[in-house]
């Protein structure tokens, strides 16, 4: 029984590539997932009642079914139709639609924390429904929902290990090749562990820090 | 030649897949459950040393991929210790130590929502911390951590599906048979997600009858 990091060193690069290809994933999904999330909790939040359905059918779909499998259903599936993508971006584009349903959850519930009273306020001023939205109701509620996005984000980093499985090379996929081509499989997915650890205790970390930022006059 | 169509005997290895993935997540949402609590007592007690190493592995696995923990375990551990495990050991090993984690976080914040007042009026009628906590504390926390626990459950039948990956042949893995075979994606991965989809269903309303039981005694119910 040994446990001997030095093997390791000459890989640093392959695993910085991998997590450079992590990180991009990740924050073209938050994009994406941010912007799906804000749409689904507009619909979920509106009047109409078909809006409604649609966007819960949208997050239920997609809360109660395994990520793994969403990302083999666009990964097999969008091929038989004729939408060739690559692993990449298909990869993204899973972890945009799953991550869009967390992401409205969070969203909603900081419109529905919106008081009415505001609301009012707005719509006797004249505004139109727009204006309301994009200068009252979405600032509002996306600057209270900033911590909650934080662990929403978090997830989704954790998340994007799982996209290994469709052989893009990111930071576990990477890891996979310099266990099998240092034989350490235990140091290198150890370091791993840690790794992911770091950056996600960093991903909250800078969450709260501008989550206090941003609400720092609501005392 | 072929075999590229659905045969009867597809639906069998689909009702293994599926008995395979429920009993995994079964099995380790007990022994998770059990090892959860367990942690989440020694934090009770204060106990030196053990507390803060409990809270910083629970926070660890929180906050790492579930499939990286598969890996540690499944290629790395026997590499460690020089022994042989099956990958059903290893998805076993590892998801109940995940489920520990999570469960810890939320039997934490469950006891903590039981009010300081409550423990400070045991302590006057002279109940020990063991009485305390099995009388008093435990049945409210129940409830409370009730909650949380569903979204938890729900949560990790997802996981189980990532075992997949290191050859439990689970309901993913079957999915992933039937689709190489028939090469028919939509329809095997939209029944797949569907046997998700409905066991997760099932989940959330067996644990909402539950809830809606241990917080009876708290329903108003009339004069």
């Amino acid at each position: 029984m040994t446990f001997d990091l030095t093997p390791l060193a000459p890989y640093l690069g392959d695993l910085a590539a991998g997590a450079r290809l992590t990180a991009m994933a990740c924050a073209l999904a938050l994009a994406g997932g941010l912007a799906l999330g804000i749409v689904a909790a507009l619909m979920r939040t509106a009047a109409s009642p078909l809006a409604r359905r649609a966007a819960d059918a949208y997050v239920d779909v997609f809360r109660n079914v395994p990520f793994i499998v969403q990302l083999f259903f666009l990964f097999y599936g969008l091929p038989e139709i004729g939408v060739e993508l690559s692993a990449f971006s298909t990869g993204v584009l899973a972890l945009s639609l799953a991550g869009g349903a967390f992401t409205s959850d969070v969203i909603r519930s900081g419109i529905l924390a919106v008081e009415p009273g505001v609301l009012e306020a707005a719509q006797v001023s004249g505004l139109s429904r727009l204006a309301i939205y994009r200068r009252i109701v979405l600032p509002m509620a996306l600057r209270t929902s900033v911590r909650p996005l934080g662990s929403v984000f978090v997830n989704l980093v954790l998340t994007s290990s799982i996209l290994s499985a469709i052989t893009l090379n990111e930071l576990t996929g990477s890891a996979k090749i310099v266990a099998a081509d240092t034989f350490q499989p235990f140091e290198v997915y150890a370091l791993l562990l840690l790794l992911y650890a770091a950056m996600t205790w960093l991903v909250s970390l800078s969450a709260g820090v501008l989550h206090r930022r941003l609400n720092r006059d609501l005392g | 030649m072929r075999y590229a169509d659905f045969t009867p005997h597809d639906l069998l290895l689909l009702l293994q897949g599926l008995g395979v993935s429920v009993a995994l997540f079964a099995a380790t949402t007990v022994i998770g459950l059990a090892i959860g609590l367990a942690w989440a007592v020694l934090r009770y007690y204060r106990t030196p040393l053990l507390a803060p190493l409990v809270a910083a592995v629970a926070e660890l696995l929180k906050n790492s991929p579930v499939l990286v923990q598969l890996f540690l375990v499944f290629f790395g551990l026997p590499v460690l210790l020089e022994t042989d495990l099956t990958p059903e050991q290893a998805a076993l090993i590892t998801l109940s130590g995940n489920t520990a984690a999570f469960i810890y976080v939320i039997a934490v914040s469950a006891i903590e929502a039981v009010g300081r007042e409550q423990l400070e009026t045991a302590r006057v009628f002279g109940l020990s911390r063991w009485q305390t906590l099995r009388r008093i504390v435990a049945p409210q926390a129940a409830a409370f951590g009730l909650g949380p626990l569903t979204g938890l459950l729900v949560n990790q039948l997802q996981v189980t599906s990532l075992i997949s990956v290191i050859g439990v042949v689970d309901l993913t893995k079957v999915g992933a048979i039937l689709n190489l075979r028939t090469l028919k994606p939509f329809i095997v991965w939209t029944v797949i997600g569907l046997l998700y989809y409905l066991m997760a269903r099932l989940i959330a309303r067996v644990c909402a009858r539950a809830e809606a039981r241990l917080r009876a005694h708290s329903q108003w119910k009339g004069l």
